[in-house]
């Protein structure tokens, strides 16, 4: 019988080498097989090497292919009382105990970890099957925390690490399809599209005809020679003066053109470009609040914001200049060249000679300039970084009298600071000459080749000013191509950064015909629940429990032991691993969320309020409430004395975050904010924490009242916060502990009775 | 348990949701037809309440200053201790709703811009130079925080002393008083 997997972790029986299966297949009993077999990289003796940990039907074998002297550890799993996976420094262990001793099974570098944090939970099931006896609480596997948690280290294709500034994997980019994908965004507009495209080639081949005109002004005017330029037969049957008229006036219309036909099309451009980025502005921040919580809890704050403010802006300049360039440089390359070569293809050839120069040269300084600038950015934010250390921190300093060890640290920052932009000055002024002078020999040759040629009678003075004319709109759209691979690879970062918010799909979400929940009666029933972050070490393990409506619940417990998640769970900010958790009997995973939440009240420790007036804030869950009902909410919540306090009362405005508030002010605030909404379940997390102890005597009154006739879960470190609570659930590790009523679970004298008696210690000690 | 539990002939035994606390029990109203309100000759406002003794002096504070100024005014003695709340001082008789407003006139005090004439930045300060209600003022203030603007063009400004101005609607203001307050807004 195989080990029951998720399909998240396929891996376990990797593939044995020839040597070390010859060796297993010897050391096997009869009817053993093997189960589980994963590779390891760090050897008994802690050198880098393969080494094997095989888990049989009967046995756990922990094999090291180079030693074949000794005989492999083994350990029956009869045996075994505990699996634990050890998270050290640098490395990681399996550890495995008997009632006798413990046993290291393998050891590995912190590369291996995720692979390994399952493996406990997999050997629990073997052990499990030969100790069918053990009971389902005692627990076997330990260890295995958050191994995924936080960022994406490694890229889950490739398994390259990550750059952290990209936050995403730039092996994988592929460029090409991203780019289409995001050219499908303008699709809507491709009529648009199509008209600046055409409006721009006609616009290039015009802007590229003055050369032409300058060289039949010479041949054909000023000195007219018998052959004549290009555009003689035009001009055969007029005078001199006639033709010049004709040659200004070809010239003034080009010019006119050219620029209307340029200001039309940058227009439409820019509009093209800024509805794009509308649309996928709006539709990342519409998908954005419909994505659960774990995927901010994966993400910087600020890498979610950048994804709207500043990803969907590069994208614009990518659809509406970017690709438009590319088109324009190459069009003006191909017609210069063949407008050169039909003109002279010897002295075409001479003067593309320095191309090649040209672009090894934006390529090599624009690369070193690149990576110069950059690194002249990192020690920028190293000297922000500085500042907003000690600056804050200057009572510190003083106090230390440190002043001199931190003007020291600055000093030697912003000495760093001036290298670095030295060498960027120096590259920037050899830059700019080296361009120049390689564009300039291309006027050489011109000048020293066809003016030879000028002179021998081959060229026509025409020809001459055709050919310096082009050279120096030639080299323009080539440097301009040099760039292109920068430009697309930065649009293609962005533009993966941006599909990826748009293809992650959220974890809650309504089951299709999801129904509505009904008005709470407020009977919550915890069913065998069990939940787990990123399917690791579970945070909650087979919590059963039934809340009777009205009744409130007072949750206690070590921080970590699993508080504020059964409150994310109630409120289905996350889906229970395992088990279920029923209101009235619906199992709230087929319930539509917004009617679960809507009759929902929530009170955090850390009251988020968002920039507006103080009664917007209290109105936030109860758009349209009344005055009566604000001010009603703020008195039960007692923030209307201090409210009236302020110059402009409840229309004065918090700030961000709610900033202007002190900690206790927002927290009453947001007890009205919760209160408004009539809510048939109150959730108070640690809700009066940062109030002083006679307003929260006066908070607790009124919450006595307000929770009256509603399902309320409080969590509270102050114990005696939860004097009104009808029960107390203790939470450790994850499991409840106890429960039941002050009295009984001071009559246990079990976790709570040790809780209450430090905690009145406490308090003796402060008044002494 | 303490729920309600009825029996419902089609349905069997019915919970329902439990009575809660009627919040509007927390609105210490006072009663618009059993108060007066009335200023002694120093401009110090009293309550009477069914022609009981006078209470005061009493001070007069806005809930909502600047979104409904005329509703929940809350009334407060000399330590500072709330006596009541007026719901809105339309319903308050006229001699009383006399008293309120002059003590609101002064606590409340600011001055509506007519016209500004010119705004001129010197050292990062914009210097206000206005024509209001009240007179011609000049103004200066040191913050963007300092200027809120409201929804239906209404601008809100406190200046660096704490004296406040408002503009009612800017798109009522002259073409020029528009053209010059526009960037700061």
């Amino acid at each position: 019988m195989p080990i029951d997997v998720d399909d998240t972790n396929d891996e376990l029986l990797e593939d044995l080498p020839a040597s070390i299966d010859g060796r297993l297949q010897r050391l096997l009993a009869p009817g053993e097989t093997i189960e589980l077999a994963m590779a390891s990289d760090i050897r008994a003796d802690g050198s880098f090497g393969d080494t094997w940990l095989v888990g049989t039907n009967q046995r756990l074998l922990a094999i090291d292919p180079a030693d074949t002297s000794s005989e492999p550890l083994a350990l029956d799993l009869r045996d075994v009382l505990s699996i634990e996976l050890r998270d050290f420094e640098g490395s990681g262990a399996l550890h495995a105990r008997t009632s006798e001793h413990g046993v290291t099974l393998a050891r590995f570098s912190r590369t291996f970890m995720p692979k390994f944090s399952q493996t406990p939970r997999h050997l629990e099931q073997l052990v499990r099957r030969q100790q069918p006896e053990r009971a389902a609480e005692d627990r076997i596997a330990r260890g295995g925390a958050d191994m995924q948690a936080g960022a994406r280290r490694r890229c889950d294709r490739c398994n390259r690490v990550i750059p952290r500034r990209f936050g995403l994997c730039p092996a994988c980019l592929e460029t090409r399809k991203l780019l289409v994908r995001l050219l499908s965004y303008a699709k809507p507009y491709w009529a648009l599209g199509t008209l600046s495209l055409v409006l721009m080639i006609v616009a290039t081949t015009i802007g590229l005809s003055p050369p032409l005109l300058m060289g039949s002004l010479f041949d054909d005017v000023l000195a007219p020679t018998a052959a004549g330029s290009d555009l003689r037969p035009l001009l055969d049957e007029y005078d001199g003066y006639t033709r010049l008229a004709i040659l200004v006036f070809a010239l003034l219309a080009i010019f006119v053109s050219n620029n209307v036909m340029g200001a039309v099309r940058r227009y439409v451009l820019a509009w093209l470009g800024q509805h794009v980025t509308f649309d996928l502005r709006n539709e990342v921040y519409r998908h954005l609040n419909t994505l659960s919580l774990s995927f901010y809890n994966e993400r910087e704050t600020g890498r979610v914001m950048a994804s709207i403010t500043q990803d969907v802006s590069r994208l614009q300049d990518f659809i509406s200049d970017g690709l438009q360039e590319v088109i324009r440089d190459v069009l003006t390359i191909v017609i210069i060249c063949a407008i050169l070569f039909w003109q002279d293809a010897s002295l075409a050839a001479l003067v593309l000679l320095p191309t090649p120069l040209l672009v090894f040269t934006t390529l090599h300084f624009g690369g070193r300039l690149q990576r110069t600038y950059r690194s002249l950015w990192r020690r920028w934010a190293g000297i922000s970084a500085l500042l907003a250390d000690t600056i804050p921190g200057v009572r510190v300093v003083k106090a230390f009298s440190q002043e001199s060890r931190e003007v020291g640290k600055f000093e030697r920052r912003s000495e760093e600071l001036l290298g670095g932009e030295l060498r960027a000055a120096r590259l920037q002024s050899l830059f700019s000459p080296i361009m120049a002078f390689i564009t300039r020999i291309g006027t050489l040759v011109i000048w020293l080749v066809g003016g030879s040629r000028v002179l021998d009678g081959e060229l026509s003075l025409g020809a001459f000013v055709v050919f310096t004319g082009y050279m120096w709109q030639f080299y323009g759209p080539v440097e301009g191509l040099c760039r292109l691979n920068h430009r697309f690879q930065r649009a293609a970062t962005s533009a993966e950064r941006v599909f990826e918010t748009l293809d992650s799909q959220p974890d809650v979400r309504d089951v299709p015909d999801a129904a509505t929940m009904p008005r709470v009666v407020g009977r919550v029933e915890f069913d065998n629940v069990t939940f787990a972050y990123d399917d690791t070490t579970p945070v909650l393990e087979h919590i059963e429990l039934v809340v009777e409506p009205g009744e409130m619940i007072g949750l206690a417990g070590h921080s970590g032991a699993g508080k504020s998640t059964l409150i994310n769970l109630i409120c289905r900010f996350y889906d229970v691993t395992d088990g279920a958790i029923r209101i009235d009997g619906r199992d709230i995973r087929d319930v539509e969320l917004k009617s679960l939440r809507d009759q929902i009240g929530i009170v955090l420790q850390d009251p988020f309020l968002f920039n507006g007036t103080v009664g917007d804030n209290i109105a936030y869950g109860k758009p349209g409430a009344s005055l009566d009902e604000i001010v009603a909410a703020a008195r039960a919540a007692h923030a209307h004395d201090f409210l009236m306090n302020l110059p402009q009362g409840y229309d004065t405005v918090v700030g961000e975050r709610g900033t202007r508030l002190s900690g206790g002010e927002r927290q009453r605030v947001s007890i009205a904010r919760a209160i408004l909404r009539d809510p048939r379940i109150l959730i108070l997390d640690e809700a009066t924490s940062s109030v002083d102890t006679e307003t929260e005597v006066k908070i607790q009154e009124a919450l006595e009242r307000l929770i009256r006739g509603r399902t309320t879960f409080a969590i509270a470190h102050r114990l005696s916060t939860l004097r009104h609570a009808n029960r107390l659930l203790i939470l450790d590790k994850g499991q409840i502990a106890e429960v039941g009523t002050h009295d009984e679970l001071l009559e246990v004298d079990g976790v709570y009775a040790r809780l209450c008696r430090m905690q009145s210690e406490l308090t003796q000690r402060k008044v002494w | 348990m303490p729920y309600a539990e009825r029996t419902d002939p089609a349905e069997g035994v019915v919970t329902e949701p439990l009575p809660t606390y009627d919040l509007m029990n927390e609105l210490a109203l006072l009663d618009p037809e059993r108060v007066r309100f009335s200023a002694d000759e120093y401009d110090e406002l009293y309550l009477c309440i069914d022609a009981g003794e006078p209470q005061g002096p009493l001070t007069v504070q806005r809930a909502f200053p600047v979104s409904e100024a005329d509703e929940f005014l809350s009334l407060k003695d000399a330590d500072d201790a709330e006596v009541g709340v007026i719901r809105r001082l339309d319903q308050l008789d006229a001699a009383s709703r006399t008293a309120i407003e002059e003590q609101l006139q002064w606590s409340y005090f600011a001055c509506t811009i007519t016209a500004i004439h010119s705004i001129e930045v010197k050292y990062h300060v914009p210097h206000w130079d206005v024509e209001t209600d009240r007179g011609p003022r000049v103004f200066q203030y040191g913050s963007r925080r300092d200027i809120r603007v409201l929804p239906r063009g209404r601008v809100l400004i406190r200046d660096a002393d704490g004296n406040g101005y408002e503009i009612p609607d800017v798109s009522r203001l002259d073409a020029a008083s528009q053209a010059i307050v526009e960037v700061y807004i």
